[in-house]
């Protein structure tokens, strides 16, 4: 086990290298300035070149050569061991001034949003979405297994039926629809919760509700078909004829092998689920990383689109090799 | 069934303990949505119009707007008094006394030259960087820091921190502006410029403070260049001269300002702390105001947009008579709509702003492909614009109560300048008769360009971005051009960036365009219509234009300036056509007048926020403030 997740740990720096050039070739092909305000006047031709080589963007390998010195916190070791932090935090305190922030691993500024550093904003929203997407999770979990356990219990049985059936309309009904629903009824019609707020814990419920929807559909499919076919194996067959409780034969014995599919989907879908939904952040105005990411392709912002990819993709990784542990954890038949 | 549990549990306790980081802070005084996420608060690198807007309550510029007077007068800000040369050239600005940032450090004139410079400096990047050049010798230093940076590039230079020893000397040099002493400031006019103290009312020529912005520039040790680093505009970090503070500053999520106490409005303000949340959904806007959670929707975009406004003129007519008697009176939109009954639909305000909407014509001799262009010959552009129905454009598609355009600058908007009569469009005519004499009219100038059969013309193109609506603009106008010209017509869609790039390349016959005046004065509509500015998408090369402006900026008397402005105008938009206008644009405001006080409704649209006052709260004179109507007279 220890073997395994030491390979995979050793895999993810090489994953994520690969992932990060082809995203920044891609990302450079996007047309346009992003340091162009596309509503606004446009700066003199030499102004904009200027602005290009401020952010190393003349020139692909100026960029990506930058952008590594950077990530990787060599520059930061630079600027330690050459004394030139201490420098300007002993500048900033002499003038009654608070010491800048100097970021380790620092992943550029955002074009876009020029104050910004991308490892705040990642800081700032990763959080957040990360709430959010739990929460659904959670909320995805309770009500995918119960609907998948009771429709597998009478298969084609009006509950199992019924339960089918809203699992069918989870799937198909777009988040935007299913949130600008709940977001008419429980805080315009009804005001129980609020609009546009994020900060308290009363602010998550409608957007959590909304992003879980199609998980809990597709773990009530994956639990409904996994406890079907547990229940008519040997071992249930067994579990019946040494007089357990129905009960007990369901909770038990059954939904431990019916878990295995859900669980495996699991790991993918929590990375998903929280690196946010552009669609659910914007109609509950979560700020979230979902919107960013978005909004940062639309913008061409390289360094938050190639922030946001490495992050994300990180997490993918170590979330599918969480599951895995897991997963030899609740079944020792796998090795 | 324990191991079942393990994973379920782990996620609630994560989720517990991400929860328990969050705190919701007190409602402030006013709330407001911007029109999207603040991009930068680096004044000198400022252009969006949220920015602008929350740049004027962080800091403050030598002069400002009396955003109430019709006339938006200039009146004193950090400058109490200043004083102009007869030739309109040396302005002396004389600032008031123990004016002080917000770290309780004095300001200093210096510091208003320091923003310059960096405003200046290539390096920065900031688009107001002509504006500025205004000054004289800017331009020249701006030209020599560019020269000196290429030849360093070229390693022809002395070292980086040598190079930048130079540039501070040569700012000094060649810019004329002075600080003889901490309170005076003198600058000296490259060419007369009765708008030059209206430019120094906007954000990017307000001052920021030196020993904080210079932490976080650094020069480079071999290029020369200035490194610019983010940081200082954050909370806690940034310094400002201001009615008020930046308090919070989350990310997409929202912004706090609080009172300064070390301003002098500090005792004058209606409110005390401001809240402007980041809601970048259309709808999700709205509901905010009718829940109660926003007080002022600055920019309402949602889809059902024209609905809500033919529903407040649905209330406006239950109100006819009285509504009538109160625009006799002279008064503006939003205090009639005050003195009108209070009802939802009355919170919606449409008010002109300094803007229009346009669709650009190619003039360059030749397209991008090699082919030549039809375009190219004013005739052809007057036929052009002679045959869209505007109106069906204001009233069927936008449906926001925005004005049919006829000229560029919105009318109206500058005191003192008239505007030239325009062109009449195919909607102006009212009877059959005179749409036909129009449209033969139009077919004649065709064949005098030499297309006798307008059908046999090259297919003209129409690019235009998707969204926004501009779609249904262009299928309107390509309509209009097939059903009375019968010219074949394509529509062009692309994504925002590279509809940018192809306008900048010129790579397109007609498209969609808009542009908003900056300060004013008619040349900041008209300067993007000059050979070589670089917001001439048009490519139009007319040398008598260029000639009226040149003209127009050397003349001191005012009114003979204007006038020769109007006829510059008047050439664009009677006979050469290099763009159609279609429509003013109007900002559509959310907030009930009856309980909000300091929104003005003056075309020009700038809002300063600190005025607001809450009426009926006890707080401020709580007494509603509008902009009288013009008085008689003209320029000032």
């Amino acid at each position: 086990m220890t073997g395994v997740i030491l390979r995979r740990l050793l895999q993810l720096p090489i994953i994520v290298g690969a992932v990060f050039l082809i995203t920044l070739a891609l990302a450079w092909g996007i047309p346009g300035n992003p340091l162009e305000n596309p509503e606004g006047r446009r700066p003199p031709p030499e102004i904009a070149q200027a602005m290009k080589a401020q952010y190393n963007m003349d020139s692909f390998w100026s960029f990506a050569t930058s952008y590594v010195d950077r990530a990787t916190g060599t520059r930061w070791l630079r600027a330690r061991l050459s004394g030139e932090h201490s420098r300007r935090d002993a500048d900033a305190l002499a003038a009654g001034l608070a010491p800048p922030v100097h970021y380790v691993f620092d992943l550029g500024p955002s074009l876009q949003y020029r104050d910004r550093n991308v490892n705040e904003i990642i800081g700032s929203a990763l959080p957040v979405s990360a709430t959010l997407g739990l929460a659904a999770i959670l909320i995805a979990l309770v009500i995918g297994l119960a609907a998948g356990v009771v429709g597998a219990i009478r298969p084609n049985s009006p509950a199992d039926v019924a339960t089918l059936t809203l699992a069918l309309i989870g799937i198909s009904t777009p988040t935007f629809v299913a949130g600008t629903l709940l977001l008419l009824l429980f805080s315009v019609l009804i005001p129980i919760f609020p609009v546009a707020s994020w900060g308290s814990p009363r602010d998550i419920i409608l957007p959590a509700i909304t992003l879980s929807l199609p998980f809990a559909a597709y773990i009530a499919r994956l639990s409904r078909v996994g406890m079907i076919e547990a229940l008519s194996s040997d071992y249930i067959r067994t579990a019946r004829a040494k007089g357990l409780p129905e009960r007990t034969v369901i909770l038990k014995h059954a939904l431990k092998n019916a878990f295995l599919p859900v669980l495996s989907y699991l790991g993918p879908a929590t990375a998903l689920a929280m690196t946010g939904s552009f669609v659910v952040e914007r109609i509950f105005t979560v700020p979230g990383l979902g919107q960013h990411f978005v909004s940062a392709v639309q913008n061409k912002d390289l360094f938050l689109i190639m922030g946001i990819v490495v992050v994300f993709s990180t997490m993918l990784i170590l979330f599918n090799l969480a599951v895995d542990v897991l997963y030899r954890w609740v079944d020792p038949r796998i090795t | 069934m324990l191991r079942v549990l393990v994973p379920i549990l782990l996620l609630i306790v994560a989720l517990a303990l991400t929860l328990a980081g969050d705190r919701p802070t007190p409602r402030a005084d006013f709330t407001f949505i911007n029109r999207g996420e603040v991009n930068t608060l680096d004044l000198q690198r400022m252009s969006w119009m949220q920015d602008l807007r929350v740049g004027r309550l962080l800091f403050e510029g030598l002069v400002q707007q009396d955003v109430f007077d019709p006339d938006y007068a200039i009146i004193p800000a950090a400058a109490e008094s200043w004083s102009v040369s007869e030739d309109g050239l040396v302005y002396t600005f004389h600032l008031r006394d123990n004016l002080k940032w917000s770290n309780g450090k004095p300001l200093r004139a210096s510091d208003f030259l320091f923003a310059w410079r960096r405003l200046l400096l290539p390096d920065t990047g900031g688009d107001y960087i002509r504006q500025l050049q205004l000054i004289r010798g800017a331009e020249a230093f701006t030209n020599w820091r560019l020269d000196a940076l290429a030849r360093a590039a070229e390693g022809k230079s002395p070292t980086g921190s040598e190079l930048w020893t130079d540039t501070l000397a040569k700012f000094d040099e060649l810019v004329h502006a002075r600080a003889p002493d901490d309170r005076t400031l003198i600058v000296t006019l490259e060419h007369p410029a009765p708008y030059f103290l209206d430019l120094l009312a906007m954000p990017p020529f307000f001052p920021v403070y030196p020993p904080l912005v210079s932490q976080y520039e650094r020069v480079d040790p071999i290029t020369g260049r200035l490194i610019i680093e983010s940081g200082w505009t954050k909370p806690g970090h940034i310094v400002t001269n201001g009615p008020f503070l930046l308090k919070i500053w989350r990310f997409k999520r929202d912004m706090r300002l609080e009172a300064n106490p070390l301003h002098r409005l500090y005792d004058s303000l209606a409110i005390r702390t401001i809240a402007i949340p980041t809601v970048d959904d259309a709808n999700a806007m709205v509901l905010a105001y009718r829940s109660g959670a926003a007080d002022w929707v600055t920019d309402v975009v949602a889809p059902y947009r024209g609905d809500m406004y033919q529903q407040k003129l649905a209330f406006i007519r239950e109100h006819q008579a009285e509504y009538d008697a109160l625009k006799s009176q002279g008064l503006d939109e939003i205090e009639i709509a005050r003195r009108l009954p209070d009802d939802p639909r009355n919170h919606l305000h449409v008010l002109p702003v300094f803007g229009t909407y346009f669709y650009n014509f190619n003039c360059s001799p030749r397209l991008t492909d090699g082919r030549p262009n039809p375009l190219a010959d004013a005739r052809v552009r007057r036929a052009l614009a002679m045959m869209i129905d505007k109106r069906a454009i204001a009233e069927g598609v936008r449906r926001v109560g925005e004005p049919v355009a006829r000229t560029l600058i919105p009318p109206d908007s500058l005191a003192g300048y008239t505007a030239p009569a325009g062109l009449h469009c195919i909607s102006d005519m009212h009877t059959q008769a005179d749409r036909d004499s129009l449209i033969a009219q139009a077919r004649s100038l065709l064949a005098e360009a030499g297309f006798p059969d307008p059908s046999k013309m090259p297919a003209i193109s129409i690019l235009f971005n998707k969204d926004g609506g501009h779609d249904l603009i262009g299928q309107s106008i390509a309509s209009d051009w097939q059903r009375h010209l019968g010219i074949p017509v394509n529509l062009d869609q692309k994504e925002l960036k590279i509809f940018r790039e192809d306008l900048k390349n010129k790579n397109y016959m007609v498209s969609r365009a808009g542009w908003y005046g900056d300060y004013g004065d008619a040349t900041t509509f008209l300067d993007i219509n000059r050979i070589g500015d670089e917001n001439n998408d048009r490519n139009y090369q007319n040398p008598a234009y260029d000639d009226l402006l040149r003209r127009a900026s050397l003349e001191p008397d005012p009114h003979a300036r204007l006038d020769l402005l109007q006829k510059a105008e008047a050439m664009l938009v009677e006979v050469e056509l290099p763009f159609v206008p279609l429509f003013h644009y109007c900002n559509i405001f959310l907030f009930n007048a009856h309980k909000i006080s300091g929104i003005n409704a003056h075309p020009r649209q700038t809002q300063n926020v600190h005025l607001i006052d809450i009426l009926g709260d006890g707080k401020g004179p709580d007494t509603p403030r509008s902009t009288p109507p013009r008085r008689n007279g003209d320029a000032k």
